[in-house]
Parts: C-alpha cells; structure tokens; sequence
C-alpha cells in the first residue's frame, strides 16, 4: 500500500505531530519540586515499587528550564505562591502542570488565611489528581491522562499559544541588572 | 470570607482565686510541688500564683520578674531547669475579662532532674504588648519568641533579631490575635462551568516580580551571598537559606521559613477538639501517626480519661512503626544528599517503608495521612491478617538494617562527610532547646518515652542510645540504633496485646459502634450530639510532649470549656532544631549544609506549620 510497500523493512511511515507527540508523551520530565505530604507520595511513585520510569518520567530535573511539567504536589502558602509562578514562568514551552492531591487543587483542608485556595489562581492547570493525599496510582492515571492530552495536539494548538508578549525585546536588553528593576533604572 | 463573628462561650471562673491579683478567668494551679515552693520562697509576693495545675507545675510571674526568675531557676542547683522548651501566647479577647489581654507561656525543662515547669506571664494591657525577651538567658527562646511577634503581635523587650519569622515581612496583622478572621474563601456549590468565574483560571495573577533583595542582619556584602531554596533539591521542601560565603567556607547562615506556613494552630482553634485530629497528620507528615498520638494524649490529659490497654498498646504499636518508617525516609534522603550517587538506598529503604505503609493500610485504609487514633483510643481494632504481615516484616526488617550499616557506616566516602561536620556541644544542644536525636546525639541522655513515660511506655524495655560525639556521624549511627530499639518494642508490644476493647467506652467521647446505631435510640442520639457538637473539655491549659522521631513534639490546649480549644499550639521538634544550623553550619564548607539540614531531619509542613 504506497510508499510503505516501496521501503526496505524495519521503517515505518508517520505524521511529523503523531512523532513529536509521541516523543512527548513518553518523555515528560518533571520538575524536581515537592510542596507538602503529597511530594512524600510523589517520591513514593518515584521509588522501585510503583516506578514512574515506565512513563518516561523518571527524570526529576531540579532547574526548571529542563522541566516540561510541574507538580504541585501539595499545599501552597501566600509566601511559596510567587515562587511558583516565577518557577513556572521559566519552564520552557511547551509545559503542563499537574494539580496534585485537594490542596493543589482548591486548597483542601485548609481553607484558612495562609493558603491559596488552588494553584489554578496562580498558573494553569492540565489534570487535578483528588486525594489528600492521592495514591501514586492516582499520580501515574494523571500521567496517563496528560499522556492522552499530549497525544491529542496539533500543529495548530502550538501556534495558537497565546504567550505574554514580551516586555522587552532582546536587543532592547543592555545588561543583566536593567531586567531584573526596570523601575529603579 | 468565612463567617468568623465573635463568639460568645460559656467560662466558668476557677475555684481557688489568688488574691494577689491574678486575673479572675485564668486556669490557676492550686496546692504545691517542691519545685514551686522554692520558687515562692525565693521570690514570695513578687509571684503572682504558684502550685500545680492539671499534674504539672506552673507559676505565674509579671513581666517585670520574668528575666530574674528564668535567671533563678536554671542556675539554681536545687531546680535546675536548663532548657527553654518551648514559647507561646494566649490572647485571651474572647474570654470574659477585661484586663491583660495576652499572656506569654514558657514551658522549661530539667533534664537532670526529670521535671517540667509552665511559667505564665500575664502582660500589661497597651496598644503594643510587650514584654522582656528570653533569648539572653536561654538562647532556644529566640525562634520561639520571634514565632510569636509574628504570629501573635508581642514585642520581645531586647531581643536580638525581631524579625518575622513566618509570614512575608509586609503581611498587614498578626494573624493568631483573635479580631483577625481565620480567612479563607467561601466554597462556591453552586459554579457551573458556564460561570465567568473559570474564564479567570490561570489568568488572574500578577506578573512574578522580582523585589530588591533584602540583606538579613549580619550579612556583609563584601562577601559571596547565596540564596538556597526554597525550590532546591536537598533543603527537603521549601526551606529558603541566605549563605554568606568567604570562598567555600560559611561564614552565616539565615534561614527563611514560612514558604509552607498553613495556619494550623488557627485553624485548630475554629475546629472541634475532634476534628483536628486529621490535621495533626499534614503537619509531621512522615510520622502522622506520633502526631496523632501527641495530640490524643493532649486532649486526654486534659479531659481525664484513660485509654483501655489494648488501645494504648496499639497506639505504642503504631507510633513505633511510623519511627521506624520516618527513619528510613531520613536515611535515603540523607544519603541521596551527601553521596549524590546513594539512590540505590532510596530504593531500599523505600521498600522497607513500603511495607510499613502497606500495614498502616491495612489498618486504617491510609498510607501517608492516617487519622488512625482517636480522642480514647484507636479509630477501629486491627484486621485479622494484621499480626502475620507485621511478624514477616519485623524479621525482614531487622536483617535489613545489618545491611543498611554495611553500605555505609565505615565506606569511606561516608564517614568523610558525616565525621566531625556539623557539632553541636552538649551545652549548645541543651542551651538552643533541642531535642531528640540532636539532643542524644550530643550526650544528654534524655527520652520522653523513658523520662516522662506516657501511653503506657514505662512497661516496655529498650534502651535509649546516646552518643557524645555530636557530629552529623553520631546522629547517623544514633538513628540507626534507634530503629533497632523500635523493633524490640514492637516485638513486645505484639506479645503483650491484651484483648477488650481498643477505646474508652464513653459514649460522650468516642461514637458507639455502627451496628448499635440501628437497634438504640440511645446510641443514635449520643453519635448525633458527638458529630454535630463534638465534645466539651473542662477549662484549663495542658501541655503534653511526646518523643516523636524527630524530637520532642508538644501540644498546648488553652480551654475555654466549648467544644474547640481556644488556643492550640503546636511545639514542633524540627522548627527549634532547625535553629542549630547556623550553630552547626558557620566555619564549615558550603557542601556541608546539605549534610546538615539532612542529619537535623526536617520536615517542613511541622518547621512551618
């Protein structure tokens, strides 16, 4: 059947978005961060027993500009909430974020003066996992379930991104201190 | 905003009004301890009241008397209280009393004499409440103290770095005085996916910005400044350091806490004695069931009742498994930080903990946050398979460690990090407020298990490791042997569980078992009032300590007689810990912190709370 019946054995024809996100899928790194009691549970799917190595997600990347996915994995306090914003902002594109456990999501149990009640007020978010703590089962089904989501983009969603224009063009930057207080300068 | 309207509780005054000006609605102590009796003849009517409340000593003193009288009970050779404990405060607003608003609550402890001192310090009314600082006398006091300026609103008269300690330095009130609500937001029921509501989601929030840089006290900017954390892999959650650096070496360490304050003890007050017992599980959350346990026999003590022998031995059970599994957490943690190349113990010791978490399973149907003990006793008696896994892993485990010491204890890599880094003296240890394993790994030989047995741990044989050495490799090697003595104890513990019931039979405390719900009005009545109300204690204060595995985890209960407490504290082992590490840290090498922060064992959802 076409150009598949022409080609010697052992290569297979695909579409280039079906190759990305297949690599995608199976190699979602995520970053090295734990928040409260559901980072001990993420440990715990990272360790031999439930062994997230399966999903290609193994690789616990402790800076961010190497991470395609953030779990916040537990509760997140007035003071953490900028942190993670700013750690959000320097993952690179393409990235997604996993709500994990009731606190992540909508702020648990602790519907008090010190938490955000959901980091979906902060930063996006793909998949909640619900439990107090989840089990790492659930984790790995939040996986599966992004690995669906990953599966299901096009060329045209990349595009569509709509990022934040930048407040400063490349070549407008003279030195490192201008970016970090342009109010001061 | 939750609905947080003033409430108005019923207080009865105590019996026993001192004379001597004390304020009427306050838990007064009656009677006298040897103890207290010294204090009143060395200080007479200087004291405000003296004697015993709820089995403990307590003594009330006015501020201008507080330095002198800490002064006089730790050099006094016939007292000897050598310790600050712990530091906290009480704003009374909501009682019915008028005068002296706030009250400052030190708990001191002999560790010679095995005796425990409360001393109360009721403060003088004013628009800024303050009162002479502590840390001079017992450097332990200066977390605790600026832990209450910043959550509490009292000034601290002299103390050397009144700083906030957990919330944002621009965080407008105190949050733990009573006028301030417990905050929060209403739970919106009713959103349906059409509400504008969701279209905000993710959109909302202020661009990141960066703040200049505030230099902590101390710090010169002549040398290297680094910033550690609060995303860093090896600070074991969201501690924050600011390292002064003279080359590699360190020359000041300044750690920022607070990235994962959660407002436990307000929301403990707004919560029914009950019902806090779940949130004493997020806090320490690898020894949730040493949490559980601490806070049960809190609110016991308080209430007076006595749990049945089966409960008591479950509960020692339990709280002995969970050391055992928070040990091993520590252990891979630990070597994963220092050798880098360690996972292969993370997977190892994970297992272990596996299998420990598999029996908590088992008998609560929780692995991590098990909400397994009640107020009198244990939420439900353990499934028939229980004690066969129990008795595979026990022999399993003991095996195990033998081969956890062979991988590390004399590789040489190991004791090159470990040996000699991080010293704490014996002096230091007592005089910083430590306790556990920092405080055995220094040479005092103390354990609340042994010293101030509570939930049936007197009958139990094991011996409490002490090291002298003080570096990071006695603590090591401590911990190890700690792990050991809790299996001995929980081999016992199998061989002693009694039959009869697992908690006390008093319907007004525990609910009635479900299959009478169905047959008694009675029954269905008494679980009505006890979910719908809860329970009341009787007024009074109680601390009570417990040795969990990262050191002595206490609770304080100021009651007002409701079914809530009207103030809950939480002494949390790691937070006074954690303040050695510039102690520990200043002179070594900047590898060394991360050896450090592993060998004091912290957990941050208890540093923070």
């Amino acid at each position: 059947m076409g150009l598949e019946e022409k080609l010697p054995e052992g290569i297979l024809t695909t579409q280039l978005e079906t190759l990305v996100n297949w690599s995608r899928e199976n190699s979602t790194w995520p970053l090295l961060f734990g928040l409260a009691c559901c980072a001990i549970e993420m440990i715990a799917t990272g360790s031999a027993r439930h062994d997230i190595s399966r999903y290609g997600s193994e690789l616990f990347r402790a800076s961010p500009r190497q991470a395609d996915l953030m779990i916040v994995s537990g509760r997140v306090s007035n003071k953490m909430a900028p942190v993670i914003k700013r750690l959000h902002d320097q993952m690179s594109e393409p990235k997604w974020v996993i709500a994990m456990g009731i606190c992540a999501s909508a702020g648990g149990p602790f519907n008090n003066y010190a938490i955000v009640q959901g980091v979906d007020k902060i930063i996006p978010v793909d998949v909640y996992v619900p439990g107090c703590p989840p089990r790492p089962e659930s984790l790995l089904y939040a996986l599966d379930r992004l690995r669906a989501k990953q599966g299901k983009e096009t060329f045209r969603t990349y595009v569509d991104f709509k990022a934040p224009p930048l407040s400063k063009q490349p070549d407008e930057i003279s030195s490192l201190e201008s970016l970090r207080r342009p109010q001061l300068a | 905003m939750l609905n947080v309207s003033p409430r108005t509780r019923a207080y009865e005054t105590l019996p026993g009004l001192n004379p001597l000006g004390i304020p009427a609605v306050a838990p007064l102590p009656s009677g006298e301890s040897p103890d207290t009796a010294r204090i009143v003849e060395r200080f007479g009517t200087a004291l405000l009241a003296a004697g015993l409340h709820n089995g403990q000593q307590v003594v009330y003193v006015a501020p201008g008397q507080l330095v002198a009288l800490a002064e006089f009970v730790r050099q006094d050779p016939q007292l000897c209280y050598e310790a600050l404990i712990d530091v906290s405060a009480v704003d009374r607003s909501e009682l019915p009393v008028s005068d002296q608003r706030f009250h400052t609550i030190y708990q001191l402890r002999s560790y010679a004499r095995k005796q425990h001192l409360t001393v109360v310090c009721p403060l003088a009314d004013s628009g800024r409440p303050s009162v002479p600082t502590l840390a001079g006398v017992f450097a332990g006091a200066t977390w605790p103290e600026r832990e209450v300026w910043d959550l509490m609103g009292i000034r601290f008269t002299g103390h050397p770095d009144p700083r906030r300690i957990l919330m944002p330095e621009s965080w407008p009130n105190h949050p733990l005085q009573k006028q301030v609500p417990v905050g929060g937001e209403e739970v919106p029921f009713t959103l349906t996916w059409s509400d504008p509501e969701f279209e905000s989601f993710g959109k909302q929030v202020l661009a990141a910005e960066s703040k200049p840089p505030v230099l902590p006290p101390g710090m010169s900017r002549e040398n290297m400044i680094i910033n550690m954390g609060p995303h860093h892999p090896s600070t074991h959650g969201v501690l924050r350091l600011v390292v002064e650096l003279d080359g590699e070496t360190v020359v000041n360490v300044d750690p920022d806490l607070g990235y994962l304050h959660s407002g436990f003890e307000k929301t403990g007050e707004n919560k029914r004695y009950k019902d806090f017992v779940y949130y004493t599980d997020r806090m320490d959350y690898l020894s949730a069931m040493s949490n559980n346990m601490g806070y049960c026999l809190t609110v016991e003590k308080l209430l007076g009742i006595a749990v049945p022998a089966r409960g008591q031995v479950l509960r020692v059970l339990m709280a002995e498994l969970q050391r055992l599994a928070s040990h091993l957490f520590w252990l891979s943690t630990h070597v994963l930080d220092v050798s880098g190349t360690g996972m292969a113990l993370l997977m190892y010791a994970t297992r272990e903990r596996e299998r420990i978490l598999d029996l908590f399973e088992m008998a609560c149907g929780a692995r991590l946050t098990v909400g397994y003990m009640r107020v009198g006793g244990v939420s439900r008696d353990l499934p028939p398979a229980f004690l066969g896994h129990l008795d595979g892993f026990l022999r399993a485990m003991a095996e195990r460690i033998d081969d956890y010491e062979r991988m590390l204890t004399h590789g040489p890599l190991w004791e090159e990090r470990l040996r000699g880094v991080g010293h704490v003296s014996r002096e230091q240890a007592i005089n910083l407020g430590l306790t556990g394993p920092m405080l055995r790994g220094s040479g005092v030989d103390w354990d609340l298990r042994r010293d101030a047995p509570y939930g049936g741990y007197e009958q139990y044989d094991f011996k409490v490791p002490v090291f002298s050495e003080g570096d990071c490799y006695a603590r090591y090697l401590l911990r190890m042997e700690e792990m050991r003595q809790s299996l001995r104890i929980i081999r016992q513990a199998v061989d002693r569980l009694p039959d009869g019931p697992f908690r006390v039979e008093d319907r007004k405390i525990t609910p009635p078992p479900r299959a009478e719900l169905d047959i008694s009005m009675e029954a269905l009545i008494h679980h009505f009032k006890l979910m719908t109300e809860g329970f009341q204690a009787p007024p009074g204060m109680v601390y009570h300590g417990i040795e969990s595995s990262k050191g002595e985890l206490g609770f304080f209960v100021y009651s007002d007689g409701s079914a809530k407490p009207y103030r809950l504290h939480v002494r949390g082992p790691s937070f006074n810990n954690l303040f050695a590490i510039s102690n520990m840290s200043k002179g070594a090498m900047l590898s060394d912190i991360v050896t450090n922060i592993g060998s004091i064992d912290i957990v941050l959802g208890e540093v923070d709370r």
